[in-house]
């Protein structure tokens, strides 16, 4: 509510958010999609609505062709929308998880387990102790936890290292959104687990796990990197405990006991 | 604490904020405020923005650049600070003057000795004590061994932001190995918390002694053998070679201390223009380069390298005994006054001023970090060269984000 609200009364306030000269007809006239004002995200109800050009020149010779009986094949996009297929992560396996879901996810978690690819995001000195963990003397790779991915689409494990601000957790949780499932969360060190030294601070989110769930959290200012090993260690040992079923993420302490 | 009780709060402004003012976008959904970001926010022919971070594996944290681009070449840029503030300086306020020494460690992350020495040094004027001798040799020590190992993390940086995984690999060999010694000094790797007012938290031990021993011996070899690896690279020196070139006066008016405004050709060193602890009874150069490149900048860090070692060794020659610590109350409560105090940290001039108001908190701490005075010249320095040097002109100024948004 207070969002939409925070949008009108920017509209209002600037319509067209004036960062370049007010007059359209000032911007270079051969690129009119790159004026500032074009480039501002609006709200998704105000998509048009699709244009439906009516069938008048022929007819089909079965009654129950169209209009009657079967559904239209054609879904429109913001039927798709509403209808959630969207959101579903099952792009690479087509649907065949949903049929075999047992014994599929059983073998997947297990190389999934052993293969993690966390992102390379390191917010502040955790991040320190993240790159020793990866380089020579502690290294990695040794349990298939290396390849650190700088794009968010390819990484598995979510590695969020240092103290987290309010101006950075919109940024982190759109990390987070953009890599796809199945995908885990550490929390490294004492600021992403509960705010750490900085509880006190005006400016930081207390615990990442206010903003996004978790599923490890490895403590310490910063932690060894044998303890992030340890940590990822543990995260491996989950995914083969939580094997075969996916349950609901939730914002807080998702940690099973004995975990 | 139940983990209900953990969840925030629907309306909790804090967390919802941001994702409002939608900062995604390269253009602020706000009408300019000042001149320059209505300026900077409008396109000429043919230009576009991009935007770069916060998020991004070679800013060295979370800094975010807007580029305006013409092609691949960087007209203008703007870089967007704040993701890592912390509200130290805040913080510091309300903490009783042992407890700064804490706050202020992760400032930047990889030189916590640097980010105590100068605090400390300011409320040891404001109390007026004396540093045992034993306790200032053992600061130096310390506080050269952890420049090293910063700039063996620039070594490694640099060359991976330039796209080599090699040299971080092997820079992280020698900065592990410095951590652990510093580690079985302090107890801690990275934020040290070590120094305290009126000399520092632990003697030096047989752990720290072996390890040192041990490191010495083969640490010219091995930093030898570590710099052929970029000095002689054809590829790395010609990239950097002429990138990102500043004179000896645009670098003063910017500000610029350190290796930094070295490398233009000013031998300005704190320890040498305003001598403190011990630093006036040591032998050692300053060196400087003329040329105030990015090769420059990378290959006067390595000479760095080199004296720290000659001062370790003095050091550790001339380490007298007696006590570690001055005799001082439990309780400080320092008279009414201030303080400025500077070290010569690995990035430059850091330095801390003081306000006391007579009771056991600092009434204000500033802290004056080298990072965020270098990090705004990257507006002077990268405009007109390509997306691709921009991050190797950011390397070479070795910002660190933690002491950049405090």
């Amino acid at each position: 509510m207070a969002k939409r609200g925070a949008q009108l009364a920017l509209d209002a306030e600037a319509q067209g958010l004036g960062t370049g000269p007010a007059d359209a007809t000032q911007m270079g006239s051969d690129q009119p999609a790159n004026r500032p004002g074009a480039l501002v995200s609006r709200e998704p109800s105000d998509l048009a609505e699709p244009i439906v050009v009516p069938n008048t020149l022929w007819t089909s010779t079965d009654p129950m062709a169209y209009g009657g009986g079967r559904p239209a094949d054609i879904t429109h996009l913001r039927d798709f929308e509403a209808s959630g297929g969207g959101r579903r992560d099952d792009a690479r396996w087509s649907g065949l998880l949903e049929v075999i879901p047992t014994r599929a996810d059983y073998v997947l978690d297990l190389i999934r387990a052993n293969s993690l690819w966390p992102l390379l995001s390191g917010l502040a000195c955790c991040a320190i102790e993240m790159m020793s963990a990866a380089t020579s003397k502690n290294d990695m790779d040794r349990w298939g936890m290396f390849p650190f991915r700088a794009s968010p689409r390819q990484a598995d494990v979510l590695i969020v290292a240092g103290t987290l601000t309010t101006k950075m957790a919109g940024p982190l949780v759109r990390l987070w959104e953009q890599m796809p499932e199945p995908k885990w969360c550490v929390a490294m060190g004492d600021c992403t687990c509960s705010g750490g030294r900085y509880k006190r601070s005006y400016s930081t989110v207390e615990g990442i796990d206010r903003v996004m769930p978790v599923d490890v959290y490895v403590p310490g200012c910063p932690p060894r990197p044998e303890g992030l090993i340890y940590g990822m260690m543990k995260l491996q040992q989950l995914i083969k405990d939580r094997r075969g079923h996916w349950p609901e993420r939730a914002i807080g302490p998702t940690v099973p006991e004995g975990i | 604490m139940t983990a209900t009780s953990r969840r925030p709060p629907a309306d909790d402004p804090r967390v919802t904020l941001d994702e409002e003012l939608g900062v995604f976008e390269p253009i602020p959904p706000y009408p300019p405020r000042t001149e320059r970001e209505a300026e900077f926010y409008s396109l000429g022919d043919g230009e576009m923005f991009i935007n770069m971070g916060p998020q991004h594996p070679s800013t060295h944290g979370v800094l975010r650049v807007v580029m305006k681009l013409d092609g691949e070449k960087v007209v203008d840029l703007d870089p967007v600070l704040g993701y890592l503030h912390r509200g130290v300086e805040k913080l510091c306020e309300n903490a009783d003057y042992h407890q700064t020494i804490s706050q202020v460690d992760p400032l930047e992350y990889v030189s916590s000795l640097f980010n105590e020495w100068a605090p400390v040094m300011a409320y040891e004027q404001l109390l007026d004590i004396e540093v045992p001798r034993r306790a200032e040799y053992i600061r130096v020590l310390s506080g050269e061994l952890n420049r090293i190992s910063s700039h063996a993390l620039f070594m490694g940086w640099m060359a991976l932001d330039l796209g080599g995984l090699t040299p971080i690999l092997w820079s992280f060999i020698e900065r592990d190995e410095i951590v652990e010694m510093l580690a079985a000094l302090t107890g801690q790797r990275m934020l040290f918390n070590y120094f305290r007012i009126g000399g520092v938290n632990g003697d030096l031990n047989h752990d720290f002694m072996s390890r040192l021993g041990d490191w010495m011996t083969r640490a010219t070899q091995q930093i030898e053998s570590n710099l052929t690896l970029l000095n002689e690279n054809e590829i790395f020196v010609r990239r950097m070679r002429g990138l990102g070139t500043i004179d000896s006066e645009t670098a003063l008016r910017m500000c610029w201390t350190g290796p930094n405004l070295r490398a233009t050709g000013l031998p300005f060193d704190v320890r040498r223009a305003h001598p403190y602890s011990v630093y006036p009874e040591l032998d050692f150069d300053i060196p400087t380069r003329a040329e105030g490149d990015c090769l420059a900048r990378y290959l006067l860090r390595l000479d760095e390298i080199k004296q720290s070692l000659r001062i370790i060794d003095q050091c550790l020659d001339r380490m007298p005994d007696g006590p570690i610590m001055a005799k001082l109350p439990r309780l400080l409560r320092p008279r009414p006054g201030r303080a400025y105090a500077a070290v010569e940290g690995p990035r430059g001039q850091y330095a801390a001023y003081a306000i006391s108001d007579g009771t056991d908190q600092p009434f204000r701490l500033r802290i004056h970090d080298p990072s965020f005075i270098h990090l705004q010249s990257v507006g002077l320095l990268v405009p007109g060269h390509l997306i691709a040097d921009t991050i190797a002109v950011m390397a070479s100024l070795d910002p660190i984000m933690g002491g950049v948004d405090k």
